[in-house]
């Protein structure tokens, strides 16, 4: 199936999905399941026909002419696989969900409408082509976020993605001025090493940090993931934010930008070879993982929290691809997928303990393990993934760019990205111990139950698959290998199962094993010995006072209060920026006001007559 | 197949045997700390006794998670020992003990640790791990500069060639090499091992114990198993890292009992950090000192 077929079908089923929502909420959302699943699965075969060599079969169908094309690269299809299986992980809990939103036919429709854009942004070869399904995606988001709990996250949403929108029309434009042509490849390549070079690389940098969410463009991504309805959130952190890092592929890989500095640290023995761009751009991934790090820690809402660790990853992804090289190529590529599958699995946990609490806020929850152990064990899972702990995915990505990080020798950015990783510990573990660990809260004890089997089928899956990243990551790093070969560096070297960087041979399969004999050990020492006898939660050490009430046994609000103490002061620097420019912009508003539309009419012919004379000047 | 059995059971014989060797050794540390205090101070095996009374006893949990988490914590603890090499030859799995292993798979224990504390439902087992959590925050980040140092220097990562290195001729001990860093790295060493100033986390008088404080019988026998692996990895890191490895056992034994005693010695006559302070303190010197060893060794190639 060709990938036009491929995306006409996604904005049919659409369609289809709308009216059949019209006449049945969950029905309408059942077809975002088979259309998402369908979609996957069709991708899937076209990753068997490119690894099997008849990749031409898709290549550049052109309809009209350098206009709509359609191209499958390796690097289209590693992002196409990837978000497309976290679509059709997370369309299962559409019908479960849908009856809560306004308006669940519309919901189900630009489910599937976000879908055709993924596909068409991935799978050409032309910017135009690449732009108009990006506008698409930003578009069906702007409608998805106000279904869940306010509108004025879209906005934000909107006004950022915009910019970046923008951003890279103005890139395709110098491109487009350079070569006459809007084919990507073309393009990339005729700017690379020239001064619009540069200016591309900047403003397809500046797309990225948009869409990813990377400081200094972080604002909108803690608004809108925190209030979007629970199942978009897991797909807007697990796929569509990818879409920034696959800008920041072409911006950073494909396209190599003037301006070495090695030359101006040429008097110290080791200096690093990356460009000046590559300097900054690194640096604002470094600040992104300590900004979303620091600021998940002090989160009570679980979803925002969980959104700005994503923001914290997307950091690692950017620092990992501005490094560059065999290391930090395929540690950024590795850390998409590992970040992809842990956030969704994690964001769908959340989304299932407020199903039945109807509540994200930490302080609200507690104890939610004894009904809910296997959401519980998802969650448990992707958290251990995203810290960043073996045997888990996040472990293979985290190795390979730390090395990356050690190698090229940078001191302050290794600084911040080993505070994000230890970090992550330490937001990554709060809701586990607020919402699902401590007292059992008694508001929620009759009301939570465990999540239906269909909810609970995406969330194994994907828990399986962070296992199996952790464990057999040669299988993906392999893929990867292709994807890299084919932007033209030098993959990993891989055995049958080890992975060589530049010091030291990592065995996954023999850490996961060796953890597995030691939970073994473990466990028969546990078994072996004199069974314990069962308590309550109530039933613990007070120091001799007589408390009754759960929620005073619960600790679950400030979490870290002497930690957010340190920085609290600090928090706003961002928001407070983008509030005065803000101001600023309305004041120019005003101004333009004052002057040109005022209700004197006489001001206003003044006006025209100066426009008029302007425009005619030189020929009279 | 045979091969991979015979591996893993020398790891076993490893972990077992950092465990009997960090336990007598803390058990030496009780009298040499009883003798810096005018007291006398417990038999040397005193803490096997209490280990195994406490295994012996009958207990109470609450709930499976609370079980769970100390096999996880206990697991994972044997896992991380299991790669580590005890002279710079021998070694459970050679080749495979890459430093990342061990900062990362020691994590896993203590996610299960804190996981199992917090689902005891005891505030103060939360307040406890809150304050671990930040601790670990604190004194990771320089300790990690430091070793990047190393690595970049050595050129590997591995724990055994790093220690290599340091054994040939020219070469000193990266304590001495990196003097800076090595003063930065006893710090973090402390941090890790839970020794005053930062035994904020445990905090019997204040916090009973913290993470501790619902534990009795074989939960606790087994994360005071726990403990002593954790501190046999911890330690071993640091011989292995800034003091040359080991070339024998004995060289092994000796060096290890020089760091803890030296360790428990200076943590002695301290008080104690509020936790603020403690990430407040790792944050001012340690971390400079380390980015300005980092920057001395690797830009200007100033190493002794």
């Amino acid at each position: 199936m060709t990938v036009e077929l491929l995306i006409l079908v996604a904005l049919a089923s659409g369609i289809l999905a709308y009216f059949v929502g019209r006449l049945n909420k969950v029905l309408g959302a059942v077809v975002t399941i088979v259309a998402s699943m369908f979609i996957f699965i069709m991708i899937g075969y076209m990753m068997q026909d490119i690894n099997a060599g008849t990749t031409f079969n898709y290549n550049a169908v052109e309809y009209m002419p350098d206009f709509v094309t359609f191209m499958v690269t390796y690097l289209g299809l590693f992002f196409a696989i990837l978000v497309t299986f976290i679509f059709a992980m997370v369309s299962f809990f559409n019908p479960f969900f849908v009856e809560k939103y306004k308006y669940p036919a519309l919901y189900s429709m630009l489910y599937l409408f976000s879908l055709a854009g993924v596909l068409g942004v991935f799978l050409t070869d032309n910017f135009m082509v690449l732009f108009f399904f990006f506008e698409f995606i930003v578009w069906s988001g702007l409608f998805l976020i106000p279904l869940g709990k306010n509108n004025k996250a879209a906005i934000s949403y909107y006004a950022f993605s915009t910019a970046g929108s923008f951003a890279l029309l103005y890139a395709i434009f110098i491109m487009f001025a350079q070569t006459g042509s809007y084919n990507l490849h073309l393009g990339l390549a005729t700017v690379s090493g020239t001064t619009e070079g540069t200016y591309v690389l900047a403003l397809l940098a500046f797309a990225a940090f948009a869409k990813l969410g990377a400081f200094p463009l972080n604002v909108w991504l803690p608004r809108a993931l925190g209030k979007a309805p629970d199942a978009i959130t897991a797909v807007f952190s697990g796929g569509l934010e990818k879409l920034g890092a696959f800008v920041a592929v072409l911006a950073l890989v494909k396209l190599a930008p003037i301006g070495d500095i090695a030359g101006t640290l040429g008097g110290l023995t080791e200096a690093t070879f990356l460009f000046a761009s590559q300097y900054i751009v690194a640096t604002l991934g470094a600040m992104t993982i300590v900004f979303g790090t620091l600021m998940a820690i002090r989160q009570d809402d679980a979803k925002k929290l969980l959104a700005y660790s994503s923001m914290s990853n997307g950091g690692y992804i950017l620092v990992a691809l501005s490094l560059g090289g065999t290391l930090g190529l395929s540690g950024g590529l590795y850390h998409i997928v590992a970040h992809a599958l842990a956030s969704a699995a994690a964001f769908l946990a959340i989304g299932a303990v407020s199903r039945v609490t109807g509540t994200t806020k930490m302080s609200e929850l507690g104890g939610m393990i004894h009904k809910m152990p296997v959401t519980y064990m998802v969650y448990l899972i992707a958290i251990i993934s995203m810290a960043g702990i073996p045997p888990m995915g996040g472990f293979i990505s985290k190795w390979l760019i730390f090395q990356a990080v050690i190698d090229n020798g940078l001191i302050l950015i290794a600084v911040a990205v080993f505070f994000g990783s230890i970090g992550s510990f330490l937001y990554v573990f709060r809701p586990l111990a607020a919402l699902f660990l401590g007292q059992e809260l008694p508001q929620h004890r009759d009301k939570a139950k465990e999540a239906p089997f269909f909810m609970l089928l995406p969330m194994l899956i994907l828990s399986g698959l962070i296992v199996f990243t952790g464990v057999m990551p040669n299988i993906f790093l392999d893929f990867i290998n292709d994807v890299i070969a084919e932007l033209g560096g030098t993959g990993l070297l891989l055995g049958d199962y080890t992975i060589t960087g530049v010091n030291g041979v990592l065995q996954p399969t023999l850490i996961a094993s060796v953890f597995g004999v030691g939970v073994l050990i473990a466990f028969i020492i546990f078994i072996l010995l004199k069974k314990s006898k069962k308590v309550g939660l109530m039933d613990t050490y007070t120091a001799g006072n007589f408390i009754y009430t759960e929620e005073l046994m619960h600790y679950s609000l400030d979490f870290y209060a002497p930690l957010e103490r340190l920085y609290e002061k600090h928090i706003n620097i961002t928001k407070d920026f983008y509030k005065k420019l803000e101001n600023k912009v309305v004041d120019f508003g005003r101004m333009i006001k004052y002057f040109f539309f005022t209700n004197k009419p006489e001001i206003t012919v003044f006006w025209i007559i100066v426009l008029i004379g302007f425009l005619l000047w030189g020929e009279l | 197949m045979i091969d991979i059995l015979l591996m893993i059971l020398t790891g076993i014989g490893v972990a077992l045997f950092g465990f009997v060797l960090q336990t007598s050794i803390a058990g030496v540390n009780r009298k040499v700390v009883a003798r810096v205090q005018k007291r006398y101070g417990p038999k040397w095996y005193q803490e096997f006794l209490d280990i195994f009374k406490l295994l012996s006893k009958r207990s109470v949990t609450h709930g499976w998670i609370f079980d769970f988490g100390v096999i996880m914590a206990l697991g994972g603890i044997i896992g991380t020992a299991m790669f580590m090499p005890l002279t710079s030859s021998f070694m459970a799995f050679d080749g495979y003990d890459n430093f990342f292993i061990f900062v990362y798979l020691i994590a896993v224990g203590m996610l299960g640790m804190a996981m199992s504390a917090s689902g005891s439902g005891n505030p103060l087992a939360s307040i406890g791990v809150m304050r671990a959590l930040t601790t670990m925050l604190a004194y990771e980040v320089p300790f990690m500069i430091v070793v990047l140092t190393i690595i970049k220097i050595t050129g590997t990562s591995s724990l055994s060639e790093i220690g290599l290195f340091q054994q040939v001729a020219g070469n000193s001990w990266f304590f001495i090499a990196l003097p800076i860093g090595g003063i930065v790295a006893v710090m973090a060493l402390m941090g890790m091992l839970g020794k005053k100033p930062f035994e904020t986390y445990i905090a019997p008088a204040e916090i009973a114990s913290g993470p501790m404080v619902e534990y009795g019988g074989k939960q606790l026998g087994m994360l005071f198993i726990m403990h002593e692996i954790t501190v046999f990895i911890e330690v071993s890191l640091f011989v292995h890292l800034f003091l040359g490895g080991a070339e024998n056992i004995v060289l092994f034994i000796v060096k290890y009992f020089v760091v803890y005693t030296a360790l428990n010695i200076i943590s002695s006559v301290y008080g104690r950090f509020k936790i603020d302070q403690v990430v407040l303190f790792f944050y001012k010197w340690p971390l400079i000192m380390a980015i300005t060893q980092a920057f001395i060794a690797i830009y200007l190639g100033w190493v002794i």
